[in-house]
């Protein structure tokens, strides 16, 4: 590639612009003064020209990570699920723990590309191609955890309802059957979902392609996609109507995932807030993944006029706005336990503020519920080392109320003589960390190979999309440009009374 | 012209806190109907409710019972709409500027639901069944030690100053949003709608918490066994779907009937306003079916009896209906485009969804009083009572004020607002 042209990338450097063309605005999405031109060019050439060093150096050390995950998984499929630290109490250790936590990181990205996209906020358009992508992988990393926790996992087509030979079905009253298809179902739609908004950026890159075989497998990929107004016409109701029918399926998959604890009758597991609950939580978790991802991507590729310090201000207040949704659910649930009038259900709220997993308790409620509460701050939320640390801190958090629900509601329960204590073994902390090996794996190829920020529609969003843009007052058409002028469309009424102001009072 | 709105008279403050400001209204925006529009309303509510009041001397428990339901269906309703009036400030959504007003109006409700809930004070020993002190004396036949167990929490003073903390949040929220939107119709500050963002901003989290123990309060305790940490979002949903239909309904009122605000409020804002009815019809089943589902499922005795009174007797009727008239029906109904553009099926819809969330409530508190379902007239004439007074007020409001907010600084693009279709 011999791009040579100097692409502003950082509103800071861009020379202030001349009064009046609104480079300065805050309510613009894009900053620095980008054509559509420095759009394609700035988003595509990282997709193009050779990967930095630093992708080399992060991808070795995803990969031996993802390696790593393979190796161990063979390990434990070899010598049977004991090697994790599960035990009788605790059936459930850290592989659901990280199956919930995955899940969740991975529906902020449908909520960004569908339930902003309904809401119709604009400034969804620069994170979302990179938000699906980490739905999709955040949903990989998932599968993995159901698939090998099961003690055969060569047995798991069993849970497919598959006529076979002994007229065998699976039991459709499970949870864990349900997951099956919410997370299956959940993984086609969003794979669907990014590859239909993928298409028309996918084409830009084929007629870009100088290369014989670039050029063929782009072509391939982007389906014929010539940017018709009929193509568009389509293209727009099939995104809206993916996104009509992404918003239900996320809201119901995390549901059914915690639906896994809430059908049962353990205490601390069996309550009705659930379902929204956890919702809430898995957005406030995916969207301090996306913040921890954007903040880098943005630095390293120099996205700062895309992914303006506005996006991850919004971002951050919807992390305020969730996390105080989670916090609003332990109060509840902490009420509604003493409120019962339940023993159990009382002990088992006493037993995690005050029992032998205390501490995972006091870091959940440290990392979700008082430290988020720092956003309200407009000099904090907009302070990009603060916001980095905190968006780890809250996925920390996170990953440690999976691990407070599920633990320390297994490891005491009912019977006293049951009560137990579990604790992880290295193959639980390698098979983790691994899973984030693979995650970043496949996140810095996407981050290599495919567009990361959607051109097309950054460049639908921009003051100049508007067909009113250079002509406010009319249709678009300055007057002399050869086209008819017609007049400014107002409502009648508005016209009529624009100036009554000086109507006599009744 | 007036700079600033002032303050009415004590007796008006609970009706509208401030003097008309119709004076300043834009000739587009000015309320030309007459005082019939709330007179007739608030007329036929007293009288409803003075015929309820015989039955007050038939029969004291019917009496309360659909009283609270009635009192409940305002609550919420009122409660949804300010929900409605927080988010769309914190969102700055601009498709809504040109029903802000109605929301508005219909959000000074507190003080007034206040003074109508006096009543129900009459009735907490009908009501409220942990009110009664035999249950904590060990000695009494009546003791019930799960009861006595919650004694620190369900008891009458401390309920009363709940229910007056409650309030005052309410009001307090509710008199910031109303009062800085008519001084911005007065005269445009542009302090103020920061200062509305700022106030949605710390009043979500204070009205998520009351909303959420006020409906513990007021009726979950009705069953003082039975609990479910759902109970304060389903109590929410019924609300804001309520909310949605009556905004819905007044502006298709003030457009049909008088003629106001004729190309103001237009189809595009009614396919909004529509897939927010279709959004709450939605998450109110999520949520119920959540609630009932994860108990069915449990089969734990002491929750499961709050769903099997529901189930037996004449209710099962009222819980197979309230999945075909409050989901289904209403959810094939929203679903095409053309029919939430269409004003009088909007009409018709938010009609039938208001008489839906009056018959959730019903379900949720009656079973309490009678084990074998049915209805009593004093359901209709309570919730009607009630309801035309509060209807009554809310036009009241709307007839002394500019019926947009015509200094809101997204007016006009609200005005020109398009769905993408």
């Amino acid at each position: 590639m011999e791009t040579s042209k100097k692409l502003p990338t950082d509103p800071s450097e861009s020379p202030p612009s001349p009064a009046g063309d609104g480079a300065a605005d805050p309510e613009r999405l894009v900053q620095g003064n980008l054509s559509f031109h420095d759009i394609t060019e700035m988003v595509s050439r990282h997709a193009e020209k050779k990967a930095p060093l630093a992708w080399y150096v992060a991808f070795g050390v995803s990969l031996s990570g993802a390696l790593l995950l393979i190796g161990l998984l063979a390990y434990v499929v070899w010598n049977g699920i004991g090697v994790w630290g599960n035990n009788q109490p605790v059936g459930w250790g850290w592989p659901i723990v990280n199956f919930v936590f995955w899940v969740g990181i991975g529906h902020a990205g449908t909520l960004i590309s569908a339930i902003l996209y309904l809401f119709r906020q604009h400034w969804r358009t620069a994170i979302n191609r990179a938000a699906e992508a980490m739905t999709i992988f955040a949903v990989i990393c998932a599968l993995i955890w159901p698939t090998f926790h099961v003690g055969r996992v060569w047995a798991i087509y069993w849970t497919l309802p598959i006529p076979n030979q002994m007229a065998m079905w699976p039991q459709f009253k499970s949870p864990l059957l349900w997951d099956v298809f919410a997370v299956s179902s959940y993984f086609i739609v969003s794979t669907l979902f990014w590859y239909v908004g993928l298409v028309p950026d996918l084409a830009t890159l084929r007629d870009r392609a100088k290369n014989f075989w670039r050029q063929r497998i782009l072509a391939f990929f982007s389906l014929g996609w010539t940017g018709s107004n009929r193509h568009w016409r389509n293209y727009e109701k099939a995104y809206l109507l993916l996104a009509g029918l992404a918003t239900p399926l996320v809201l119901s998959v995390h549901s059914v995932v915690s639906f896994d604890f809430a059908v049962s009758v353990i205490p601390g597991w069996h309550t009705t807030i659930f379902p929204p609950y956890f919702v809430a939580g898995a957005i406030f978790s995916g969207f301090a993944m996306v913040v921890t991802l954007m903040v880098i991507t943005r630095e390293i590729y120099g996205l700062k006029n895309l992914i303006t310090i506005d996006h991850l201000e919004k971002m951050n207040i919807i992390i305020l706005l969730t996390g105080s949704i989670v916090g609003f659910a332990y109060i509840t649930e902490f009420f509604m336990a003493w409120y019962s009038g339940v023993e159990y259900e009382q002990y088992a709220f006493i037993n995690r503020a005050f029992g032998p997993y205390a501490w995972a308790y006091w870091i959940m409620m440290t990392c979700n519920l008082i430290t988020p509460q720092l956003f309200w701050s407009k000099r904090l939320r907009r302070s990009i080392p603060v916001m980095f640390a905190l968006s780890i801190v809250v996925n920390i958090g996170m990953w440690f109320e999976r691990f407070v629900i599920t633990i320390t509601s297994l490891h005491r329960d009912f019977l006293p003589s049951s009560w137990g204590y579990f604790t992880a073994t290295w193959v639980d902390i390698g098979t983790f960390v691994g899973s984030f090996g693979l995650f970043f794996t496949l996140f810095l190829l996407f981050l290599r190979f495919v567009p990361m920020v959607a051109m097309a529609e950054v460049k639908g969003v921009m003051p100049e999309a508007d067909p009113h843009h250079y002509d406010p007052e009319g249709n678009g058409h300055a007057e002399g440009d050869g086209e008819p002028y017609i007049a400014p469309a107002e409502p009648a009424l508005a016209e009529a009374y624009r100036n009554d102001e000086t109507d006599a009072p009744e | 012209m007036p700079d600033s709105i002032n303050r009415s008279s004590l007796l008006k403050w609970l009706v509208d806190p401030v003097q008309s400001t119709s004076g300043v209204a834009k000739r587009a925006y000015r309320f030309v109907g007459d005082r019939r529009a709330w007179l007739v309303p608030m007329a036929l509510g007293v009288a409803l409710l003075a015929i309820s009041l015989l039955g007050l001397w038939e029969s004291p428990d019917d009496f309360f019972f659909a009283y609270l339901v009635g009192w409940s269906f305002l609550l919420t309703t009122a409660l949804g709409g300010l929900f409605f009036l927080v988010f769309n400030h914190l969102t700055r959504a601009h498709w809504s500027v040109v029903v802000n007003r109605i929301n508005e109006a219909l959000v000074w409700a507190f003080p007034l639901l206040l003074l109508l809930g006096l009543p129900l004070l009459f009735g907490m020993h009908d009501l409220y069944h942990w009110t009664h002190a035999g249950l904590y004396d060990p000695g009494s036949p009546q003791y019930d030690e799960i009861l006595a167990g919650k004694r620190a929490y369900l008891n009458t003073p401390f309920w009363l100053v709940r229910i007056g903390v409650y309030f005052a949040v309410w009001t307090l929220i509710s008199y910031r949003l109303y009062t800085l939107s008519l001084r911005q119709d007065v005269r445009a500050d542009p302090e103020i709608p920061a200062a509305l963002r700022s106030t949605s901003a710390w009043g979500l989290p204070l009205l998520a918490v009351t909303t959420a123990f006020a409906s513990y309060d007021i009726l979950m305790s009705t069953d003082p066994h039975w609990f479910s940490t759902i109970f304060g979002v389903y109590f929410f949903s019924g609300g804001a779907l309520g909310a949605v239909a009556t905004i819905t309904l007044v502006s298709l009122l003030l457009q049909r009937t008088g003629g106001l605000l004729q190309g103001v409020i237009t189809p595009e804002h009614y396919h909004d306003l529509g897939k927010y009815l279709f959004g709450f019809v939605i998450f109110w089943a999520y949520i119920a079916f959540s609630q009932y589902m994860l108990y069915w499922y449990g089969g734990i005795p002491e929750e499961t009896v709050w769903f099997q009174h529901r189930l037996q007797g004449g209710w099962a009727w009222h819980s197979a209906a309230l999945v075909v008239f409050h989901f289904l029906i209403p959810f094939l109904m929203l679903l095409p485009q053309a029919t939430k553009r269409a004003g009088t099926v909007m009409a018709v819809l938010s009609v039938w969804l208001l008489g839906m969330h009056w018959f959730d409530l019903h379900w949720v508190v009656l079973p309490v009083l009678r084990e074998s379902g049915g209805f009593h007239w004093l359901d209709f004439t309570c919730w009607l009572g009630l309801t035309g007074i509060f209807a009554g007020g809310l036009m009241y409001r709307l007839s002394r004020h500019p019926l947009v907010p015509q200094g809101h600084p997204s007016l006009h693009d609200s005005l020109q607002f398009e769905n993408m279709q």
